[in-house]
């Protein structure tokens, strides 16, 4: 009875098929040796970048391809929505591209499968074109090497309603500056009109812990640290906010698009933001935009929180060389300030931000904004640790709402919290 | 002879060679990533990691995880909140769309669209209705009740995404209904009706056992769905799954720990492993309980 024993062969190996998957992942990684010629067929991916700026790139790669002949650039664009899910398919199914956009909290999970190259070791070379800070941001703690090239910068001020402001009596023209004011204020906006205006639209994030002093990490990097006193006195302060309105009610579930929205209808009124919302505002908000306060992110530390993005060269490109010029290319200091003329982003390479575009005020709102965020950026902090999942994020959300709900205390929820990233930190 | 023999010994592969085609796509696409989650819920694989055997520990951790307890008591609740909704209420809108009168083409296409429309635009449209600042709260704050914030109470929202499965899916199961409905024999009804039955006494002793297969089947599909529930309870809860992540479905848990580039794979195959057991024990049940009535 030969069919049996085919059929239990073939039961044999769909079970033992998916264990296959379960590689070392690493075995074939290229070479970090980037000195041979520049030429070959490479792919470069972007996020959410093609609908705004395709001439941008199309010139960019062009400009590539002529400066290296013998080179071919495919741009491939992937949506905001679900991009680290198409990442973690492509990385898994081995078709990630040459060259790849990226945050450092991508970079980090990349890496530590081996398939983001070591720019210290194919690219150490460039190392003094970009800000330190900027240099260090795709570090992973616990490896060594640096594993994307930094790209643009964000940053923004926090926005305001003026007309909400002083229907609570509040000076439209005196923002608060200090987390004291920022609470003092909410407590009067939420009083004044009953429970109906919010100032704040979501629930506090860990670059908010960062951004009020708390210590997010232990110095070596190994374990979280944010239920610390001062954490626990930043989550208190926001149950007080919650239990008077003061925080919107759907802040629980809030992502930033919705409270973003909620800022445009008036509903909070205050909401931070970057250079390129002013346009927004102007477009589809008007009577916003002409009550538009702008002022400085507040802070305990001194330093704003900035966002970074990375261009990161796939460990397992077949042409090293080219993958790393481009990347380099994207990335080096007249492609990052052509890009930042076309769009309200920085650049992370050295003295960019000495560049008039960045430094001579012309009068209007946009110059304001930018000039303002250009300078506070080079004493910026990415204060999101690389090491933060998205499930980290997911449980610290959660804990947050427990608390502010009344269901926790605010230390129990940070306790919580960090325990749970802790354990999935230790997993690996 | 000889051309018979060569078909004799053709024909026993000759199925086979049919059958090929759906057989490689069945293997590929439900065979394999079936076989493949049973293996990886006995592994600690992540994303991009390596796995190794770790036999049952994934199981055991969902013992001790309150979010395990939290997605399993919404997609249980979600089964009795939506489950004898969608039997019974789709029965009496088909019973009302199945008399022949001048315009009921119309309400028959109006009850179905919910189920041609979108889940991600009816999601989003409910939500927009029962936002804090949505049509319903404002009706209700006109009309002196106040706003009940829909989407902000861990209960009330849970609710409203019972209530937009049942909306959308009552034009699917009424279609299921009118088939059943239009085999049942006019001559039962005329006989009860000259023994003087009314017609809720015709409904209930005539329609409802005609129709009680119909009902078991509705009975099972509806429960594997809304045991499945993902959509409706995402597009309203919005990723975290509500306040607290309190209204968190099993499903959601799945979709939230395992993807990503950190994706818990083993973990998240141990919970669909869980999933796909008690969708198999509820259609068991109501299979069972169906049985044991016909006896």
């Amino acid at each position: 009875m030969p069919t049996p024993r085919r059929a239990l062969a073939a039961a044999v190996v769909a079970l033992v098929l998916p264990l296959s998957a379960c590689g070392s992942g690493g075995d074939d990684a290229g070479t970090t040796d980037a000195s041979g010629k520049v030429e070959g067929d490479i792919t470069f991916q972007t996020w959410n970048l093609r609908a705004n700026f395709k001439s941008y790139f199309d010139g960019l790669i062009a400009d590539f391809e002529k400066k290296y002949p013998g080179t071919h650039v495919k741009w491939v664009d992937q949506p905001a929505e679900g991009y680290p899910d198409k990442l973690s398919a492509d990385a898994g199914g081995g078709t990630l591209p040459d060259v790849v956009n990226v945050s450092p909290d991508l970079v980090a999970p990349l890496a530590k499968a081996g398939l983001a190259m070591d720019l210290d070791k194919a690219a150490g070379k460039y190392k003094s074109e970009y800000l330190d800070g900027a240099w260090a941001s795709h570090q992973v703690p616990g490896m060594s090497g640096t594993y994307a090239f930094p790209w643009y910068l964000n940053t923004g001020p926090l926005f305001y309603n003026k007309a909400l402001f002083t229907q609570a009596g509040l000076n439209p023209d005196q923002p608060p500056k200090t987390y004291g004011e920022l609470f003092a204020d909410a407590l009067r906006m939420a009083q004044k009109s009953g429970g109906k205006v919010a100032t704040l639209a979501n629930v506090p994030t860990v670059e908010d812990f960062g951004r009020y002093g708390v210590t997010l990490m232990n110095k070596q990097g190994t374990a979280f640290a944010f239920n610390d006193a001062k954490g626990v006195e930043l989550l208190s302060k926001y149950k007080e906010l919650y239990d008077a309105k003061a925080l919107d009610p759907q802040a629980l579930t809030a992502t930033p698009e919705s409270s973003g929205k909620k800022f445009l209808t008036g509903a909070v009124a205050m909401n931070p933001g970057s250079a390129l919302d002013l346009d927004n505002f102007k477009k589809n908000a008007p009577s916003l935009y002409r009550n538009i306060g702008i002022t400085d992110q507040i802070t305990s530390t001194g330093h704003v929180n900035m966002y970074v993005m990375g261009v990161m060269v796939n460990s397992h490109t077949r042409h090293t060389p080219a993958a790393v010029a481009f990347a380099h290319f994207v990335t080096d200091a007249r492609n990052q300030m052509s890009f930042a003329k076309k769009v309200a982003i920085f650049p992370s390479t050295a003295g960019s931000l000495n560049d008039p575009y960045f430094t001579k005020e012309d009068g209007t709102d946009e110059t304001r904004v930018r000039i303002a965020a250009a300078k506070s950026l080079k004493s910026a902090v990415n204060y999101t640790p690389v090491l933060f999942s998205d499930q980290m994020k997911t449980a610290l959300r959660n804990e947050v709402a427990k608390a502010l709900q009344g269901k926790e205390s605010p230390k129990q929820a940070l306790d919580n919290a960090v325990n749970a990233a802790n354990r999935l930190l230790q997993q690996g | 002879m000889a051309a018979s023999v060569r078909i004799r010994r053709q024909l026993p592969l000759s199925p086979w060679l049919f059958a090929a085609p759906g057989l490689l796509v069945t293997g590929v696409f439900v065979l394999y990533p079936f076989v493949s989650t049973l293996v990886n819920s006995f592994t600690d694989r992540r994303t991009l990691l390596p796995g190794h055997f770790v036999g049952l520990a994934n199981f055991r951790e969902l013992l001790h995880d309150d979010m395990f307890w939290t997605g399993l008591r919404n997609s249980t609740l979600y089964v009795v909140g939506v489950v004898p909704a969608l039997v019974v209420l789709p029965l009496l809108l088909a019973l009302l769309v199945q008399k022949n009168i001048p315009g009921i083409t119309f309400f028959r296409s109006a009850f179905y669209t919910p189920v041609v429309a979108s889940i991600v635009v009816v999601g989003l449209i409910w939500v927009w209705l029962l936002d804090e600042r949505g049509l319903v709260d404002s009706l209700l704050e006109t009309a002196g009740i106040g706003r009940v914030g829909f989407l902000s109470d861990q209960w009330l929202l849970l609710l409203s995404a019972m209530a937009v499965t049942v909306w959308k899916g009552l034009g699917y199961y009424m279609i299921i209904y009118l088939a059943a409905l239009a085999n049942v024999p006019r001559e039962l009804h005329e006989a009860a009706a000259v023994d003087g039955a009314g017609p809720v006494r015709r409904f209930l002793s005539v329609t409802v056992p005609a129709v009680r297969s119909t009902m078991v089947l509705v009975a099972a599909l509806s429960s594997v769905a809304a045991f499945k529930v993902f959509s409706e309870v995402y597009l309203m809860a919005g990723p975290s799954g509500g306040p607290a992540g309190e209204d968190t479905t099993l499903v959601m848990l799945v979709q939230r720990t395992g993807t990503g580039l950190t994706g818990r794979v083993g973990y998240a195959s141990a919970l669909s492993v869980v999933v796909f057991v008690v969708t198999v024990a509820l259609m068991l049940l109501v299979l069972r309980a169906d049985r044991r009535d016909e006896s």
